[in-house]
């Protein structure tokens, strides 16, 4: 039983971090019908963002205050990134066939992660390095904030890690900020009603490109905070981690109904505990972490075949 | 470019041919005359009457400007009628000025100091500008509609051999070549000669003779493509680039069915690539190979073509009933399922099939009886080692690959395909077996990807999972999209381009993929087609666009016609 | 009119010349200006990346035996100059670099790889060249004594040598140590799957449970994944005393913290892969108490080394030696030595080829890691190993001993 709630945990908290990107792709998906492959480089310049704020800012310092201006730093440069990533990209390509944001989406994802290896330490063209941040080549160690991250907490035979609590906790404050927007500000009805019918909605005087940038801001917004979530649970962070991270958050979009925010949590959260139950009980060789990938993608291609509306989706007529 | 105010051109319009003329003969004797007093700087230019690679090719410009001066006024203005020789003299001027000016610049550079300039390189360096004075002086000229120009059979097929011929012998000449410096002036050299016979229609006409004499077109390009290693002066060094970028463009123009035909956004594809090697290589001969039969490679390259062809419709059959993004998605998801499992079995996580992240390694070479292909052997006097063999075996796949597209772009599948990309829901209705065809788009290009994953093994020596990343997949598409979707001349363009640059520009080594994300980026945005569109495509993409339209129609009934 | 799209394939085809023009930009072969003729030495090792620290460590030190050897003159007529090619830590990347080396005429000799996952695939490719390759870092058994070296060694490529032990002797050597001077009986292993942690665990464990400890669990990793929860939850409830883990350091590092932050509060032991500095800033505060093995003694014990660091400090060079940085000086100078006889009187580096091996074989001298000498298999004939342990984040040597 023990090692159920164990792994239940563990899935719960690798789950939560699936959820807060996962949100991000079903919101711009809601609205655009764009699958922004370059999100997960979103949540990893988030990641890179809070590292920067703590090496300049508070370099040594562990304390428990620079948490919350660690995850400023962050949302300031994940919503910087989509932001420009909306306007220069995927804006002239509003009305070009389906295949041209798709390359676009590949093409920045690629850029971008090229753009923190190779200039996360230097300014480009020189060997500039102001604030004498470490190399992103290789792997980083991610600050090690009290209290968030430590020994884990012992209860019975189950160990909860202190940075899994973050996680979930983060999850669900981000969770109850995010349905309180949506259905309680100007904002947040205007961004269901451009989801609905986008023409209307412009004919109902809303100012549909505005809240396109929102929806990418409010994506952005949680990557950031699954970003600073991950560093703290890994203990490092790397210029690679968007890429299985953002793929993996798409499943879970897909899982819970694309286009449908509270699916994307949910089946965030369901990945999440799938993917663990997979490595503790599919007993003998094909069993454990190395294939907890495989199931997930596996996952992936059974919901597309039986449940094409996810989890949490109406049953749309014309799905082809 | 700079040009003349109009009221000097009319004044002294007159002069111009005679001072082109001028120019061009001083280029020429300039250029027979020594350039530099150094023998070491770029390439020997010291000897009088004993021109020099970049001395000839001054003189080649030379030659190019009277023939177009010769052909605005003079003996040749039979040829005028419709070359645009204004424009041509104009750009062609440019670029031997610039030539001129570079040559001089690094002579005195490398060198050390303008004393090292013989007077052989002032004079020709006079004769470009005076060249470029005039060719601001000359008047523009109305011409005829290079549609119209006709010659006889036998001129145009002789035409495209030399122009076949002259890329095959530039491109040895420039493989040749040591110096960094004599390269670029090299490359300006080419670009000064092709814009200036774009300008002047040249390449036009060209395009009209192509269209025409399609075939003798291809199999000229073949007849090329074969000799290539015949060049080398039995050098593999560059073999070994070109058969990688044979195995690319075979694999970019199986994608080409799936994503060009038929529509299909296929993001994992390398994992058919990946298959077909690992089958290869774990029925070689290699030490490392983990099952025991070992057929002759005919059998092997049809065994991993069918079970590639095999995973293809394993893929397809549940994931082809969603839509395009989806698809991506999930074939996405299939790549990095198919990477992952060959990294798991390795006896810990599965059973020992592929060895794990260690690959199979030491793959001997093919060899069909007594002809080894790792050995050197020797043809029309040239020795043809290792590498140059794999590229004449992948010339043959890719012939093979391409005629397959063909035949199947033309046929009532190809229409079918189409019309499934047009608009799905009116095919159905319409009769069209679209699950079906997709289906097959997916198992054929699958199976011509086995077969070159089944030659790559061997080539590559060893298989590994990290060979077969997603990120070589997004290569493989954007080498189609770059070069034009659909379009077999594209395809091998793009495939050219994506992996020949980046083995070669080595200085940009780092800056490769970043390069690489940001030129997929403009590329969508401002020429979604790819460089050499197909027609059908570029309408799609530019829907707005009345003038193109019209454009598109009477090029297709040209092609109609010929 | 069909001009554009036409201008579109005459530019296409133009680039594509131009592309296949590109090719051209060989590299310089003049003769060095005092007249000697040029040698060169290649280095494979990953310049980049994760492992960058050993790879630099590996060029940097083969540079200062070459420096030193041109500026006393060792090859008279001929100056040795250095070409180092990044393999990136990957086989395949390692293996393009090898056939660029091959393609090379005056390549005398190479050292590399650091993995042998890397080597698995360089040593074919070499040894169809006849290109000396001398390893200063690869331990699994099978590169030179074949895929069964248990029970039928056989020495598969004559060109491929190497101046450290190998985990035949690292794992077993670590085994005893656990077993008799710490007194560990239960032990878990991890590893991740290449060639080199795969063969360290085998070794470890088969050592291990024949002085009578047992292995608890034995799981492995991804190495592209960051987080081992799954991993550290399966082997916690088998209590084991210490963890063994065969890899390198940047997955052992967040192993070790996520392991001890997870409550497995017990030393995690590797291979030389995971003795480097950065394993312990990136195991964090908690790392004290984790143990590693490395081949040969402490750089810094023997006077000799003692003198090599103090070279290699003097070079300026931005990276220190790291951990194979000694073995690749070892791994040069034997090269050097039997270019030595290879190319006296030689006029052009390919002929010697067959030589250099013959000489290679027959090297003995002493080197700072000890008596550099190769047996017939092409192993080195010294089997000094050292365990080291994170006391006060840092590395301390605890025992240097040689393996019998």
């Amino acid at each position: 039983m023990d090692t159920f709630i164990q792994q239940l945990i563990n899935g719960l908290s690798l789950g939560s971090l699936y959820a807060l990107i996962a949100v991000g792709y079903t919101v711009v998906y809601g609205i655009l019908q764009l699958i922004n492959f370059a999100h997960g480089e979103v949540f990893m310049i988030g990641a890179f963002g809070a590292l920067s704020t703590s090496l300049v800012l508070f370099r040594g310092t562990t304390a428990l205050w620079t948490l919350p201006v660690m995850i400023i730093g962050a949302v300031i440069a994940s919503v910087t990134t989509a932001v420009l990533m909306e306007r220069f990209a995927y804006r002239p390509l509003r009305h070009a066939p389906r295949l041209a944001p798709l390359i676009t989406a590949i093409g920045i994802s690629v850029f971008l992660q090229e753009l923190v290896r190779l200039n996360y330490n230097q300014v480009p063209f020189t060997s500039w390095n102001p604030f004498d941040l470490p190399d992103a080549k290789s792997i980083i160690p991610f600050p090690s904030i009290d209290v968030v991250t430590g020994p884990a907490i012992q209860m019975g035979g189950v160990t909860i890690q202190r940075e899994a609590i973050f996680t979930i906790g983060a999850l669900i404050v981000c969770s109850a900020l995010l349905w309180w927007f949506i259905n309680h500000t100007k904002m947040g009805h205007g961004m269901q009603a451009v989801s609905q019918d986008q023409d209307t909605a412009r004919l109902m005087g809303i100012n549909v490109d505005r809240i396109i940038v929102v929806a990418f801001a409010l994506g952005a917004v949680l990557a950031a905070v699954a970003g600073v979530a991950q560093g703290l649970q890994n203990h490092n962070i790397n210029f690679r981690m968007g890429f299985l991270a953002g793929l993996k958050a798409f499943v879970a979009a897909v899982l819970g109904g694309i286009g449908n925010v509270a699916g994307a949590v949910v089946g965030g959260l369901v990945l999440g505990v799938i993917e663990a139950m997979a490595t503790q009980y599919i007993p003998g060789q094909f069993g454990g972490s190395p294939w907890k990938d495989v199931w997930a993608f596996v996952l992936l291609i059974l919901v597309l075949v039986f449940r094409p509306q996810g989890l949490l989706g109406e049953k749309a007529v014309d799905r082809a | 470019m700079i040009t003349f105010p109009p009221a000097i051109v009319a004044k002294h319009s007159a002069k111009a041919l005679p001072m082109g003329l001028a120019g061009a003969g001083l280029l020429v004797i300039g250029s027979l005359l020594s350039w530099s007093y150094d023998s070491q700087v770029l390439g020997d230019l010291s000897i009088a009457f004993n021109p020099g690679g970049l001395q000839i090719m001054a003189i080649a410009l030379a030659l190019l400007a009277i023939i177009l001066l010769l052909a605005h006024k003079g003996p040749l203005t039979s040829l005028g009628q419709w070359a645009d020789t204004e424009r041509g003299v104009h750009a062609l001027a440019d670029w031997t000025l610039i030539f001129m000016a570079v040559v001089v610049v690094t002579i005195t550079a490398e060198a050390g100091g303008l004393i090292n300039v013989q007077p052989g390189c002032w004079i020709s360096l006079l004769g470009a500008v005076l060249l470029f004075l005039a060719s601001r002086l000359l008047l523009a000229k109305k011409t005829r509609d290079l549609a119209e120009a006709v010659l006889p059979g036998w001129v145009e097929i002789l035409a495209i051999v030399v122009i076949m011929a002259a890329l095959l012998f530039g491109t040895a000449y420039a493989l040749s070549l040591a110096d960094a410096m004599v390269f670029v002036l090299f490359l300006v050299f080419v670009t000064g000669m092709a814009i200036a016979g774009t300008r002047a229609g040249l390449m036009s006409w060209l395009g009209h003779v192509s269209l025409r004499r399609k075939r003798e077109l291809i199999l000229a390009a073949f007849a090329v493509a074969f000799c290539f290693p015949l060049t080398q002066g039995g050098s593999d060094a560059n073999m070994s680039i070109a058969s990688q970028v044979l195995v690319f463009a075979a694999a970019a123009m199986g994608l080409n069915i799936v994503v060009g035909l038929a529509g299909l956004l296929d993001l994992g594809y390398i994992a058919f690539l990946g298959s077909g090697a690992y089958v290869g290589a774990t029925l070689s001969s290699s030490g490392f190979a983990t099952i025991g039969w070992k057929p002759p490679f005919f059998v092997v390259v049809l065994v991993a073509a069918c079970f590639t062809a095999t995973l293809g419709l394993i893929i397809g059959a549940p994931t082809l009933r969603v839509s395009g993004d989806y698809l991506a998605i999930v074939t996405l998801g299939f790549g990095e399922i198919f990477r992952l499992t060959m990294f798991n079995l390795d006896g810990n996580n599965g059973p020992d099939l592929t060895h794990g992240p260690n690959g199979i390694p030491a793959i001997p070479d093919l060899s069909f009886g007594s002809f080894n292909f790792g050995d050197t052997h020797v043809l029309l006097g040239v020795p043809i080692a290792r590498f140059s063999n794999y590229y004449l075996l992948l010339l043959l796949l890719l012939a093979f690959i391409i005629l397959v597209f063909h035949r199947l772009n033309t046929s009532r599948i190809g229409r079918g395909w189409v019309a499934i990309r047009e608009d799905e829901k009116a095919a159905e209705a319409m009769g069209v077996n679209v699950f079906g065809l997709k289906l097959l788009a997916f198992a054929t290009g699958a199976f011509l990807a086995g077969m070159a994953g089944a030659i790559k093994a061997h080539q590559d020596v060893s298989v590994t999972p990290d060979q077969y990343i997603f990120l070589e997949s997004a290569f493989l598409l954007a080498a189609i999209v770059l070069g034009g979707m659909g379009t077999i001349v594209g395809v091998l363009v793009g495939a050219v381009i994506l992996k020949l640059l980046p083995e070669k520009l080595r200085f940009f080594a780092d800056y490769r993929l970043l390069l690489f994300g940001l030129l997929l980026v403009l590329m969508m945005r401002f020429r979604p087609e790819g460089l050499v569109a197909s027609r059908r495509r570029q309408l799609e993409f530019h829907e707005e666009d009345e003038e193109l339209a019209v454009r598109v129609e009477g090029d297709i009934a040209e092609e109609v016609q010929g | 009119m069909h001009q554009r799209s036409v201008v579109q394939v005459g530019a296409s085809l133009l680039i594509v010349s131009l592309a296949l023009s590109a090719c051209g930009s060989r590299s310089d072969t003049k003769t060095a200006t005092n007249g000697n003729k040029t040698a060169v030495i290649g280095v494979m090792a990953p310049l980049s990346g994760d492992l960058s620290a050993l790879g630099l460590g590996i060029q940097h030190s083969v540079e200062l035996a070459v420096k030193q050897a041109n500026a006393n003159n060792t090859i008279p007529g001929w100056t040795l100059k250095v070409e180092a090619k990044d393999d990136e830590g990957k086989p395949d990347v390692g293996k393009n670099a090898a056939t660029a080396f091959a393609g090379e005429s005056n390549v005398a000799g190479v050292v590399g790889n650091l993995n042998s996952s890397v080597a698995q695939s360089t040593q074919p490719v070499l040894a169809t060249a006849k290109i000396v390759q001398v390893s200063p870092a690869n331990t699994n058994p099978s590169l030179t004594q074949g895929a069964n070296f248990a029970t039928t060694p056989v020495r598969t490529y004559a060109t491929y040598f190497r101046t450290c032990t190998t985990d035949a002797v690292q794992g077993p050597f670590a085994a005893r140590y656990l077993f008799q001077k710490a007194g560990f009986k239960k032990v878990a292993t991890i590893h991740d799957k290449k060639a080199y942690g795969q063969g360290l665990v085998a070794a470890f464990s088969k050592e291990f449970t024949a002085l009578g400890g047992t292995i608890t669990a034995a799981e492995t990793i991804n190495p592209d994944e960051s987080n081992y929860q799954s991993v550290i939850s399966k082997v916690k409830p088998t209590a084991p005393q210490a963890v063994y883990y065969g890899g390198e350091y940047p997955q052992s590092g967040p192993l070790s913290q996520q392991m001890k932050a997870a409550g497995l509060n017990v030393p995690l032991m590797g291979g030389d892969g995971i003795y480097d500095p950065k394993f312990i800033v990136l195991a964090g505060t908690t790392a004290n108490g984790d143990l590693a093995t490395s081949v040969g003694a402490p750089t810094d014990s023997l006077p000799a080394g003692k003198k090599f660091l103090a070279d290699y400090a003097a070079a300026g060079y931005k990276e220190p030696a790291a951990a194979y940085g000694a073995y690749s000086y070892d791994a040069a100078n034997a090269i050097i030595n039997a270019l030595k006889v290879s190319l006296k009187g030689a006029t052009d580096v390919a002929s010697t080829r067959q030589a250099t091996i013959d000489a290679l074989g027959k090297v003995s001298f002493d080197g700072i890691t000890g008596k550099v000498a190769f047996d017939k298999y092409g192993d080195s004939v010294s089997r000094v190993l050292t365990v080291y342990k994170v006391t006060d984040l840092k590395w301390a040597p605890v025992l240097t001993e040689a393996f019998k």
